[in-house]
């Protein structure tokens, strides 16, 4: 018998995960730091105003979160659909309306300030998946429910994909399968849609761009062009294994400041080479823990969540933050292709601060209002 | 049933989680403390650049500080065929490229259309105005270069003393050849680090040695006496149609070349397309027979021997004298003549029999030490040896052909030596055409003193050679045409038959005169000698002039006592 949580506020404020807030908060201060970094070319004076920006995206986040916590879960699972409704009218009207950058159509600017529906799609997706597959009235077993799931999913995958961009839409892809799996899913309805998604590979290669068909054969032979597309690649291999034990020290990463690592990227989908550089492996290990701490957190949460609704959203936001820091590392140790991921909470970007963050209240609600009293 | 599912089933995923972390952690470990450090050196080795910074070129000047070769700064046109090809304009950038530089635009395009290679010469050494036009078409791919090229003022005057540089700036002939290690400096060098743009970091240079600029060559000739050399030598080949001229003045008393001219001659600035004929330095890369100029060196010698006087009665068989089966003729029939005579009118009887007294083997001793058949090391390139076989491969009548200056080659430099010894008292000096070396900042690395290779003739022998040699231009002699006023010459001249096919050619000669002047304290040594002069060939009537006027105008810009109290 659980009863509504009728408590104040600031008794749900009590229950929050505050290591998950710890975690957060530190590698937001990390972030702005080597955002920081990343823009500084040798010049106090010159740098790019990125990571004040990023401080304002960071207290909204912040904010977003607090206010996520403190909202029944239930109430935003009741509005699931509308969420993703509007997740997916934003992705439209990005096609129609969008602000191309750099050959992708992905950023929607009102009164000046730029987001990615993208990222908004994908918390909206985890609400919407959680919902339709945590009400207990159906039967997660069906063939009908894997297919109106996958086709779910499918809408914002194609809409993202064809901005372009692969990063985020492979992010749905294992978001759809962790949850079907924990949502009850057999096996091997499961293994079967793996080989599917196997065969249907070749396909996929041709809907790729030419600019992404060579990230991904550079990524198998960077070699082939080491001054060309297999350059970022190295340059972050490089400023990695550059680091050592210790770093060389903030502000005096080389491979960063004398412009080895593409200054447009830096900030953005290579901070973590930055780190690596300037903080050695001291510094990128500390990063990964404190990752750690929040997917452990969140999936704690999940464990002992009441409803499977809400099992459902904790473990939804685990995956998609492991996805991208494992995607965006793994790209700059050089075990994945060049993707567009940015490492959440630590790059520079608003749109996924906020939107991430708000995935993190859900959580955090989800932890408040299961508690019993 | 389906809760104890999910918990399963979450646990599987924290512990696919946990595992994907662990391999990044694993990863990340061996990316930073990877112990081989090859990525370090890959660092440092994107990082570094070697840049070499080229020396100017030093310059070549004469006498009086006049600049006879000097770098002007250029710029190389370059392309890079793969951008070119690959931004599918390489027909329009070929089109441009070769109406500005005026090349065919065909051949142009073939060498732009090799997108396997990424450094093309558009075209080498263009004038920086043309670069500045061809920069502001701002075609991609296309690049400027900075370089220098060697540039010669004054164009054909002393091209064949001065030489010229190829391509890669190295000295081919001349000067510019001989002193190409003074002349060519040694490159700096700068060891820097990039950033990622490639551009230079220069708080991070770690290696900076300027270049050694390349030094200055003075030479011993002087301009203006170049000049008139070579204006008379042009005058002459045009009036007797001659197949080339050349002429040298050095200076007695210390071996300094104050002119040294051959034509035909060649623009240095344009040397690719000289001819070989043109860039043949004939006066000291051509061996000729010298003819009567010869009589000279073996007169010298018998005196110095003592088997003549100057006063004793020669024979010379009215004008035709059959010796061994073979007839020597006189270009005039004398019965009698003094020695001192023979010479002055030129008698080859005479000469021929004086030989004869001396003997082969004194003759050729004497030869030899007149350096003939021997290069007198002057610094130049392509100095000839001259021809003198060994006496036990002489024919019977060889000493009295060679006595006449047949059966014998040398070159004018050799020629003009062998009177010069004689005007120098008996020493032989070693010719040079460069009189110093100076550092970029003035000081003198190289200084050039007269330097003495050989003493053939005694003292006296070559004063009373010289009052011999005065006589010749005096009233009767072969070469009144070479005296001018105010300055008496001694000389001698010769008019020599060329050898053709198994004989010696009726209507082509070689006419030189060899002089020094003033003759009482001769300072400068002067030789002409016209090839194939139509329709006159005697020495005397075709060098001896010319012979004149080079003396005559040389004393209004020369000072006569430079170089006295050398010796």
């Amino acid at each position: 018998m659980t009863r509504r949580s009728s408590a104040t506020g600031w008794t749900r404020l009590r229950r929050f995960d505050w290591m998950i807030m710890a975690a957060a908060v530190a590698l937001m201060g990390v972030g702005i730091c080597f955002i920081y970094s990343a823009s500084f070319h040798g010049d106090p004076l010159r740098v790019a105003p990125y990571y004040r920006k990023q401080l304002v995206w960071d207290g909204l986040g912040l904010l977003v979160c607090v206010l996520v916590g403190m909202t029944d879960y239930r109430r935003i699972l009741r509005g699931a659909w509308a969420w993703y409704a509007l997740a997916v009218g934003l992705l439209l009207l990005a096609i129609v309306a969008g602000v191309s950058v750099r050959g992708a159509q992905r950023w929607l600017c009102i009164l000046g300030v730029c987001v990615q529906p993208a990222e908004l799609a994908k918390i909206a997706l985890v609400v919407v998946l959680a919902k339709y597959l945590g009400s207990g009235a159906r039967r997660v077993t069906g063939w009908r429910i894997v297919l109106t799931a996958a086709l779910i999913t499918a809408l914002p995958f194609s809409l993202i994909f064809r901005q372009p961009d692969l990063g985020t839409a492979a992010a749905l892809i294992p978001l759809l399968l962790v949850l079907l799996y924990v949502g009850g899913v057999p096996g091997r309805v499961l293994v079967f849609l793996c080989i599917l998604g196997l065969l249907f590979a070749p396909l996929g290669w041709l809907a790729l761009d030419e600019y992404q068909k060579n990230r991904i054969l550079f990524f198998l032979d960077p070699g082939k062009d080491p001054l060309g597309a297999g350059w970022n690649k190295i340059q972050s291999e490089i400023a990695v294994g550059s680091g050592g034990l210790w770093g060389k020290g903030f502000l005096k990463g080389t491979q960063n400041i004398l412009g080895f690592l593409p200054r447009s990227v830096a900030p953005t989908d290579f901070i973590f080479s930055v780190i690596a550089e300037e903080a050695g492996f001291v510094g990128s290990a500390a990063i990964l823990a404190l990752y750690l701490v929040i997917l452990s957190a969140c999936l704690r949460t999940a464990l002992s969540a009441r409803t499977v609704s809400g099992k459902l959203l904790c473990v939804g936001v685990a995956v998609l933050l492991f996805f991208h820091v494992f995607v965006n590392v793994g790209m700059t140790v050089g075990l994945f292709p060049i993707t567009g991921l940015p490492l959440p909470l630590v790059s520079y970007g608003g749109s996924v601060t906020v939107a991430l963050m708000a995935g993190l209240g859900m959580v955090q609600s989800v932890r408040v209002f299961s508690v019993r009293i | 049933m389906i809760r104890g599912i999910q918990k399963w089933r979450i646990a599987a995923v924290i512990l696919f989680i946990a595992a994907g972390t662990g391999a990044l952690a694993v990863r990340l470990f061996f990316l930073h403390l990877g112990g081989d450090g090859r990525l370090r050196q890959r660092v440092e080795l994107l990082r570094r650049a070697e840049i070499e910074l080229l020396p100017s070129r030093g310059r070549i000047l004469d006498r009086t500080g006049n600049v006879l070769a000097v770098n002007v700064a250029m710029k190389n046109v370059c392309a890079d065929p793969y951008v070119i090809a690959r931004s599918g304009h390489s027909r329009f950038v070929a089109y441009h490229l070769a109406r500005a530089l005026g090349l065919d635009p065909r051949s142009l395009v073939v060498r732009l259309q090799r997108p396997g290679r990424r450094f093309a010469y558009v075209k080498r050494r263009i004038p920086l105005e043309q670069a500045d036009t061809i920069a502001r078409m701002r075609l991609h791919g296309v690049f400027m270069e900075d370089t220098t090229a060697r540039y010669y003022p004054l164009g054909e005057l002393m091209c064949h003393v001065l030489g010229f540089v190829n391509m890669e700036e190295t000295g081919c002939a001349g000067v510019e050849l001989t002193y190409d290690r003074f002349l060519r400096g040694s490159g700096g060098l700068v060891v820097t680090q990039l950033d990622g743009r490639r551009r230079e970091l220069y708080h991070r240079r770690l290696v900076e040695m300027p270049p050694f600029e390349g030094m200055d060559v003075y030479l011993t000739l002087d301009m203006r006496a170049q000049y008139i050399v070579e204006e008379a030598l042009r005058k002459a080949l045009e009036r007797y149609r001659a197949r080339g001229a050349w002429a040298i003045v050095q200076r007695v008393k210390t071996g300094e070349i104050v002119a040294l001219a051959s034509l035909p001659s060649f623009d240095l600035n344009r040397y690719r397309t000289a001819s070989e004929e043109a860039m043949l330095n004939r006066a000291i890369g051509y061996i000729y027979e010298p003819g009567s100029t010869f009589k000279v060196a073996v007169l010298a010698a018998a005196l110095n021997e003592g088997v003549v006087t100057p006063e004793d009665v020669v024979d010379c068989e009215g004008g035709a004298w059959w010796y061994r089966g073979k007839v020597l003729h006189d270009h005039q029939a004398y019965d009698r003549l003094t020695v001192a005579d023979v010479l002055k009118k030129s008698s080859n009887i005479g000469a021929a029999k004086v030989a004869l007294r001396l003997g082969e083997e004194r003759l050729a001793r004497y030869l030899r030490g007149f350096n003939v058949g021997r290069r007198l090391g002057i610094d130049l390139p392509g100095e000839q040896a001259g021809i003198l076989r060994e006496p036990d491969q002489w024919s019977a009548i060889s000493a009295t052909r060679i006595a006449i200056g047949h059966e014998v080659g040398v070159t004018s430099l050799q020629m003009l030596n062998i009177l010069c010894c004689i005007a120098n008292k008996g020493l032989m000096l070693r010719p040079h055409v460069v009189s110093m070396v100076a550092d970029t900042d003035g000081s003198v690395i190289y200084r050039a003193v007269p330097t003495v290779i050989g003493h053939p003739i005694d003292r006296d022998t070559a004063q009373v050679m010289l009052a011999l040699l005065r006589r010749v231009t005096e009233a009767g002699g072969t070469g009144v045409k070479a005296a001018i006023s105010g300055c008496p010459v001694a000389g001698k001249t010769g008019t020599a038959q060329k050898p053709i096919c198994g004989g010696y050619s009726r209507s082509d000669y070689i006419a030189s005169f060899v002089g020094v002047l003033p003759a009482d304290d001769p300072d400068l040594g002067i030789i002409v000698v016209v090839d194939t002069p139509q329709p006159l060939h005697a020495g005397g009537r075709v060098a001896a002039p010319v012979f004149a006027e080079i003396a005559q105008e040389l004393l209004g810009v020369l000072d006569l006592g430079a170089g006295r109290g050398y010796l």
